[in-house]
């Protein structure tokens, strides 16, 4: 079916205002922050805006019966093109459909519609002394729809956990058009056993298996302290030791964040006023509840780190504390300076491994960086062994980018050797589906099958996740 | 070709699409969609670079939906001028894609402050008669590519009578002992369209120890000719006002307007010099700055009624300038005045925004006014021309009294009160 036709017929379902047709508007769609796309434009045949569960029947309906391919789409933040049409279709952008529901304050969970922003939610829950814990970089931008389906996580979830832990429940229109409710059809129950858990399914299938139209979160009291502990190490192999005896004392900071030396000097080139000391590596524990245990878990991680580190700081004031984690929240943008003709590449950025092998894959990343001659900046959420890794590269040359693809292969391959994960937050979508049958090995065949008896014609986001046979 | 401009040939790569420009942009608030965004115009700019598309009508209409109000620059975690991006794209297409009526507006008439003051002249002639039968009859609604009928009504009635032809010299001594020499800008919206803010700018800094230069021959900034793609034109302002600043001898070089400011900062005047006289920007201040950081105002003479005022950050000044503390400094000084504060936020004026993209720039204008409507405030202040207008049409359309004023009118107000 030609662009044209589809277009007529999604009015007709839908109305105007809601199909974005035109050939100019339809590029904007074909990016996600990823490296991937900013080699390659993967253009969508048409773009709508669903604002109801009804909408996407029946786009699903239509598409199931014609085999188009759908791609649904939060805000397009995601950095492995899992939110992108590789194989041209329908995106569904669910941005505009962003309505909190139901704040149900007594049972403690919040009912949304998947466009809603992160950072718009916790705004909105803080009137009711709640927060929605998982807190992703990208708190501002990243929609909710898009978190669930990437059970993404972030700075806090050493603590918290990723968003999986809060979901209760799901509204999912499968690609057929029917609809579903997992989690219980009429449930407000915080807890429950009953049934095969569909809702953990569905959450990070990143967009395979059906569109998410509606989310049941459990929601938490919002801490009332915070404190953060910034500890300098002149040798590297001393942070993750650090970190162990914080957990052996019983303590479970709300995050433990990790620059090493690459990471500290792009800091300092970006931003000479934060100033951070010269050392191999610097963390940050971040400790959160109640005024006193806050105070209490400050004062002694202080105390253990002080054992190993050269420098601690424990800060309780709310602008010190803005201070300190000021080095952390601009290392991302920070990267780039390490070159002033480079930029930051969104490629191999995110892979988990064993705590006890961060520093191995810290001193194993610089030294593929050596060989690939690409400069790369490292840190990450060393509490749950979580490296990002930030290779700096002029993309808009073509060695350089080969150059970086192979990097980036190396530094995917390197986590799994260690006994980790190619990716800790961010998802799989295309980028790393090659990587599906070396991590998860014959369960990818289970996978497959649940995606087959779902999505028994295939257009559910194809190419992502993991390569179906026969897909390149 | 595009990529030969700094910002386009530096920057562009630089850009990670994290779209933390989409979390701040007011124009993609109402929409949501990623093809108004600003991280989509980036992308935009770079498919136009790279000869992916061709700079079409349609690319211009989409390199129109911007206001330039740089919230998405001063934003970006990666430092992208993401305004002057679009800035330099839409000269791009517009050398590709010459038109008469943009070049008679912003070459002709605007770069011209004679032909300037006998149009608005006009207009202030048709408003009188009536300006959508007369615009209808004459063809202007065609002038611009936006529905001018719709939007006759922003600009309320004319004055009569331009700033200039107010003032009483071309340098007006100080009051008292000289502190400064001070060049002032005067804008062409504040010259034809608020000429007691320029009569108010004047009073205050001679009777802060400023004599006033106001050289006959300053022509418009060049904002709205860059705002329009009319970017060359907008190069050449910038030399010719340099030229002339330089030649002022002056200490400072003031403006109460945002806007005239921002540019007269930008890298279109760091780029220009005369006769070996560069760095005028250096000496460039907003008005509020000036009184405040080098004037070092701490209190003000006289007072003015009890006055309940609401700010309204114009996003030349707190975004392009970072501007935020000294107007309100400056009101809280005034005896009188109660500050209460409202949401940082575009009022969708934006120049000549309002009269290309009337029903968009409405709707951000109706957030607006809706903060602005719950502070129960006398009046809101702000300080540039272009919000003003804004403002008070806004207010005037939803039937609310308030005055709109800029903040040196009210310190005005206050020395005045001691003649009285």
């Amino acid at each position: 079916m030609n662009r044209q036709a589809l277009s007529q017929e999604l009015i007709k379902l839908l109305g105007a205002e809601k199909v974005i047709a035109d050939e100019l508007d339809l590029m904007y769609y074909s990016y996600d922050s990823s490296f991937l796309a900013k080699q390659h434009r993967f253009i969508p045949d048409i773009v709508v805006t669903p604002r109801s569960t009804e909408d996407v029947v029946k786009v699903m309906k239509y598409a199931y019966e014609h085999g188009i391919p759908v791609t649904p789409r939060g805000a397009g933040t995601g950095e492995t093109c899992g939110a992108v049409a590789i194989n041209g279709g329908i995106v569904l952008d669910m941005s505009t459909w962003d309505v909190i529901d139901e704040v149900d304050v007594p049972n403690m969970q919040v009912f949304v519609r998947p466009g809603v922003v992160h950072a718009n939610l916790n705004e909105h829950l803080a009137q009711y002394g709640l927060f929605f814990p998982p807190d992703p970089g990208s708190t501002r931008m990243c929609t909710i729809g898009g978190m669930v389906a990437n059970n993404a996580s972030g700075l806090r979830a050493v603590k918290y956990g990723c968003t999986e832990q809060y979901v209760l429940g799901l509204e999912v229109v499968l690609p057929n058009g029917e609809v579903i409710i997992t989690g219980g059809m009429k449930s407000r129950a915080v807890k429950s056993v009953s049934g095969m858990n569909l809702t953990k399914l569905f959450v990070g299938s990143e967009g395979v298996l059906g569109v998410i139209t509606r989310i049941r979160l459990r929601v938490w009291p919002k801490p009332k302290a915070r404190g953060i502990v910034m500890a300098v190490f002149p040798v590297l192999e001393d942070a993750p030791k650090a970190v162990l005896e914080v957990y052996q004392a019983g303590i479970l900071p709300s995050g433990i964040e990790i620059l090493d030396d690459s990471a500290i000097k792009a800091i300092n080139m970006y931003r000479p006023d934060i100033n951070l000391p010269a050392a191999e590596a610097i963390l940050l524990f971040e400790v959160d509840g109640n005024p006193a245990s806050v105070d209490w878990e400050g004062q002694t991680i202080k105390e253990i780190v002080n054992r190993r580190a050269s420098q601690v700081e424990w800060a309780t004031d709310p602008k010190r504390m803005a201070d300190l984690w000021e080095g952390r929240s601009v290392v991302a943008s920070a990267a780039a300076r390490v070159r002033p003709d480079g930029s930051r590449v969104f490629a191999g950025e995110d892979i988990s491994v064993p705590l006890s092998r961060v520093t191995e894959v810290l001193r194993g990343i610089r030294g593929l960086g050596e060989q690939f001659g690409i400069k790369v900046v490292n840190y990450g959420h060393i509490g749950d062994g979580n490296v990002h890794t930030a290779p700096v590269i002029d993309p808009e040359i073509p060695a350089e980018v080969e150059q970086a693809n192979k990097l980036v292969d190396a530094i995917h391959r390197l986590a799994i050797e260690l006994g980790g994960s190619t990716t800790g937050e961010h998802g799989v979508g295309a980028v790393r589906a090659q990587y599906a049958v070396a991590e998860h090995g014959d369960a990818v065949k289970v996978m497959q099958a649940i995606k087959n008896a779902i999505d028994p014609k295939g257009i559910m986001n194809p190419g992502k996740l993991f390569r179906l046979e026969g897909e390149n | 070709m595009l990529n030969q401009v700094p910002v386009v040939r530096e920057q562009i790569k630089k850009c990670v699409r994290c779209g933390q420009c989409r979390s701040v942009c007011p124009i993609f608030a109402e929409f949501k969609t990623e093809n108004m965004s600003p991280r989509g115009q980036v992308f935009l700019v770079q498919m136009l670079r790279d000869g992916e598309i061709q700079p079409s009508d349609k690319v211009a209409a989409k390199l129109s939906d911007c206001l330039l109000c740089e919230t998405c620059s001063s934003s970006c975690p990666s430092g992208i001028q993401v305004h002057e991006m679009i800035q330099a794209a839409r000269t791009y297409v517009a050398s590709q894609r010459p038109s008469f009526t943009r070049k008679l507006i912003f070459d002709t008439v605007w770069s011209s402050p004679v032909l300037l003051r006998r149009t608005v002249g006009l207009i202030r002639l048709s408003q009188r008669l009536g300006l959508q039968t007369i615009a209808r009859t004459f063809g202007l609604t065609k002038l611009l590519p936006g529905d001018l009928s719709k939007a006759e009504g922003i600009l309320s009635s004319i004055p009569r009578r331009g700033a200039r032809q107010q003032l009483p010299a071309l340098t007006i001594p100080a009051r008292g002992t000289r502190k400064y020499r001070v060049a002032y800008f005067l804008g062409c919206a504040t010259d034809l369209l608020h000429p007691e803010v320029a009569l108010a700018t004047v009073e205050v800094l001679t009777c802060n120890g400023c004599e006033v230069v106001i050289p006959s021959s300053l022509k418009c900034c060049g904002m709205p000719q860059v705002a329009n793609g009319e970017g060359t034109v907008a190069q050449e302002l910038a030399r010719h006002n340099n030229c002339v600043l330089a030649n002022a001898s002056v200490d400072a070089v003031v403006s109460d307007c945002a806007s005239c400011t921002s540019a007269l900062k930008s890298p279109r005047y760091q780029e220009v010099e005369c006769g070996g006289q560069a760095e005028i920007y250096k000496k460039v201040y907003d008005l509020n700055v000036f009184l405040v950081d080098c004037l070092k105002l701490d209190s003000v003479p006289g007072s003015i009624p009890k006055t309940v005022v609401t700010y309204h950050d114009p996003c030349h000044l707190v975004k392009a300038q970072k501007v935020k503390t000294q107007p309100r400094k400056l009101l809280r000084m005034i005896p009188g005045v109660e500050l209460k504060e409202i949401p940082e936020r575009c009022c969708g004026g934006s120049g000549t925004f309002a009269l290309t993209h009337y029903d968009l720039s409405m709707k951000i204008l109706n957030h607006k006014v809706e903060a602005i409507a719950k502070t129960n405030a006398d009046l809101v202040a702000t300080a540039c021309p272009s919000c003003i207008i804004q403002l008070e049409y806004g207010l005037r359309q939803n039937g609310l009294g308030m005055k709109v004023l800029h903040p040196v009118q009210l310190l005005s107000q206050a020395y005045q009160s001691l003649d009285k």
